[in-house]
């Protein structure tokens, strides 16, 4: 992930078919959607029949604060028009995991977590958390920030970008994976018994393990 | 004496606070609930003319310091006079919107102070009122948002990870709400009526609720009984609509589950139900439909806070909680506001009076946007 804007995604960026949900969902939620795909897809776990228990979480700094603004501006009096109920439908950070989990079959635990830590790494530590109380057998965990844009001067995430990774309990992926990650006794985020200082550093060591020599 | 279950540590809620439309602390709520009276009422805070719902239940009083929200008058009622919190102790909060009266005064061209808009503003705001040198975690999961808050908190003393947890649960009336529920067209102009066969909708309102969590043997060590647990929790997604509930309830059925299955106990253990409740028309009978599928035809006394109190957002599973132990302490379960003639096929026990409650737990449930259900089991201490 890096700083700044992110350009916009679209359905034929995330799904072949067409997607009946996705078109109508702020750009925030877009790119949510598109990360959780993206990492189902790579996990071999994009199609089912069945509803999996499985759950999602995030971090995030400023959330859906873009979202926000584009639902205020339609209360507004210079918006014109009624309040959208579409946009506010996206209002909650949390509400793009809701379009994953229909989207997917996906009824684990959803939650944002909302932390000030510029690692990026809360969903991750939580979702190993949640994995090692037993809460759910896989969580897909990940990070999620937009800028605020001019509408809201000041707010600028260092982060801009949604990110996911699939975290399963047990060795059965580990051949087909990225590696282990756990946690340390004292809360911090290893990768293959190696400590972890940000959510980039996680994924370009992940990546570093697939890579073939 | 320390329980245990399959090694994990024993959550007790030690100190307990809330501020609502009702009352700016627990007692004045618990007082005014039982007598069946509500908070929601019109709105004067801004300008409803163009909303056909007008009412909310909303907190007499607050006044914003300079250019700030009215956020932060609610959590400095809430914790005045709040427990010490001991060394160590982590920040769980929850909040759907946290200062979106800021956001909102920014969006009109008005003073106000941006750092505050993001959740990291009200987050560091408590950790530096409470002298907690981590600014700790926000838990954002639409209306069940404390509810997973008070989960997590339970999770993270059982399992050890800690010793101490404040959460804090906060959301405030605004426009901004209003006019998104208004736009869905799931307000009830005259107020909402849980599980009422006439519901027509919600009433939003604000408050906020401070829940101080330790492990038993914490607690213990410094002396301190404990006003009741934590004893199980659960969250499942019905991964069916983002605004509407699943018919079936299946959510709220495995959430429910869940936490029972944490706490090792049956259905029959269960000894009153603190609903959702909001008051729409899918909601209630959702959860109805949920409830009779975990309990079978057991007539348990079931209550809604939210027609006293509206439905508070990211407030509201805390506050429940809070009022909730209260009721196993008191062995009361407060009025439904708002409740007149029983909704059609639901064989709890819904009263507009309070209720006696025979045992020693409490479901407590809340279900949000996104399709999340949540689900806590609390136990009260013996009388």
């Amino acid at each position: 992930m890096t700083p700044g804007p992110i350009p916009p995604v679209t359905r034929e960026d995330v799904f072949p078919e067409p997607n009946l949900r996705f078109g109508r969902l702020p750009q925030y939620s877009r790119v949510g959607l598109a990360a959780v795909a993206f990492a189902l897809r790579d996990a071999g776990m994009e199609q089912w029949k069945t509803k999996r228990f499985a759950g999602l979480v995030a971090s995030t700094r400023a959330g859906c604060l873009a979202t926000d603004i584009e639902y205020y501006n339609t209360v507004l009096p210079e918006g014109g028009g009624p309040p959208s109920p579409n946009l506010f439908s996206s209002t909650l950070p949390s509400c793009f995991l809701g379009e994953a989990a229909i989207q997917f079959g996906l009824t684990g635990p959803t939650l944002i977590v909302n932390d000030p830590a510029e690692d990026a790494l809360s969903g991750v530590r939580m979702a190993l958390e949640s994995l090692s109380w037993g809460e759910c057998g896989t969580m897909l965990a990940g990070h999620i920030d937009l800028p605020a844009g001019p509408a809201i001067p000041g707010i600028r995430p260092p982060w801009t970008g949604g990110l996911f990774m699939v975290l399963e309990n047990g060795r059965d992926s580990i051949a087909n994976g990225y590696g282990t990650i756990d946690l340390s006794g004292g809360g911090a985020v290893r990768h293959n018994g190696n400590r972890i200082a940000g959510l980039n550093e996680l994924v370009r060591a992940c990546l570093a393990f697939r890579r073939p020599s | 004496m320390e329980e245990r279950r399959s090694g994990l540590n024993e959550v007790l809620i030690t100190a307990t606070a809330s501020v609502t439309g009702l009352g700016p602390d627990l007692d004045t709520t618990w007082r005014r609930l039982l007598a069946g009276e509500t908070a929601v009422r019109p709105i004067r805070r801004f300008d409803t003319g163009r909303y056909p719902a007008r009412n909310a239940s909303w907190i007499e009083g607050l006044e914003s310091r300079g250019d700030r929200s009215l956020l932060f008058p609610i959590l400095e009622r809430l914790l005045d006079g709040f427990a010490p919190l001991p060394p160590g102790c982590r920040l769980v909060t929850a909040t759907t919107k946290g200062c979106i009266d800021t956001f909102e005064r920014v969006r009109k061209g008005l003073p106000g102070d941006v750092a505050d808009i993001p959740v990291s503003g009200p987050l560091a705001w408590l950790a530096s009122r409470l002298g907690l040198g981590d600014p700790g975690v926000n838990i954002s999961c639409a209306c069940a948002s404390s509810t997973i808050a008070v989960a997590r908190a339970a999770a993270m003393i059982a399992s050890g990870r800690a010793d101490a947890v404040v959460v804090v649960c906060m959301d405030l009336v605004s426009e901004f709400i209003l006019s998104g529920f208004s736009s869905l067209q799931a307000l009830d102009p005259a107020g909402c009526r849980p599980f009422d066969r006439n519901r027509n909708g919600l009433s939003i309102g604000e408050g906020g609720a401070a829940l101080l969590m330790m492990s038993a043997e914490k607690a213990h060590g410094n002396g301190i009984r404990g006003i009741g647990s934590v004893v199980g929790w659960g969250a499942a997604n019905d991964a069916t609509h983002v605004t509407a509930p699943a018919r079936d309830g299946c959510g709220l059925i495995q959430a429910v589950r869940l936490a029972m299955a944490k706490a090792s106990i049956g259905p029959d253990a269960i000894s009153a139900i603190n609903a959702h409740g909001t008051g729409t028309v899918y909601n209630d009978a959702m959860e109805v439909t949920a409830f009779e599928s975990v309990f079978g035809p057991r007539r348990i006394p079931l209550n809604s806070l939210k027609g006293a109190i509206g439905h508070t957002m990211g407030a509201a599973g805390g506050i429940e909680v809070a009022v909730g132990l209260r009721s196993l302490a008191e062995r009361t379960l407060p009025p439904t506001a708002g409740f007149g003639e029983p909704m059609e096929r639901c064989g709890f026990r819904v009263s507009p009076l309070p209720q006696p409650i025979e045992g020693r737990y409490m479901l407590s449930t809340n279900s949000g946007f996104g399709g999340i259900n949540a689900a806590l089991v609390l136990k009260g201490n013996p009388g």
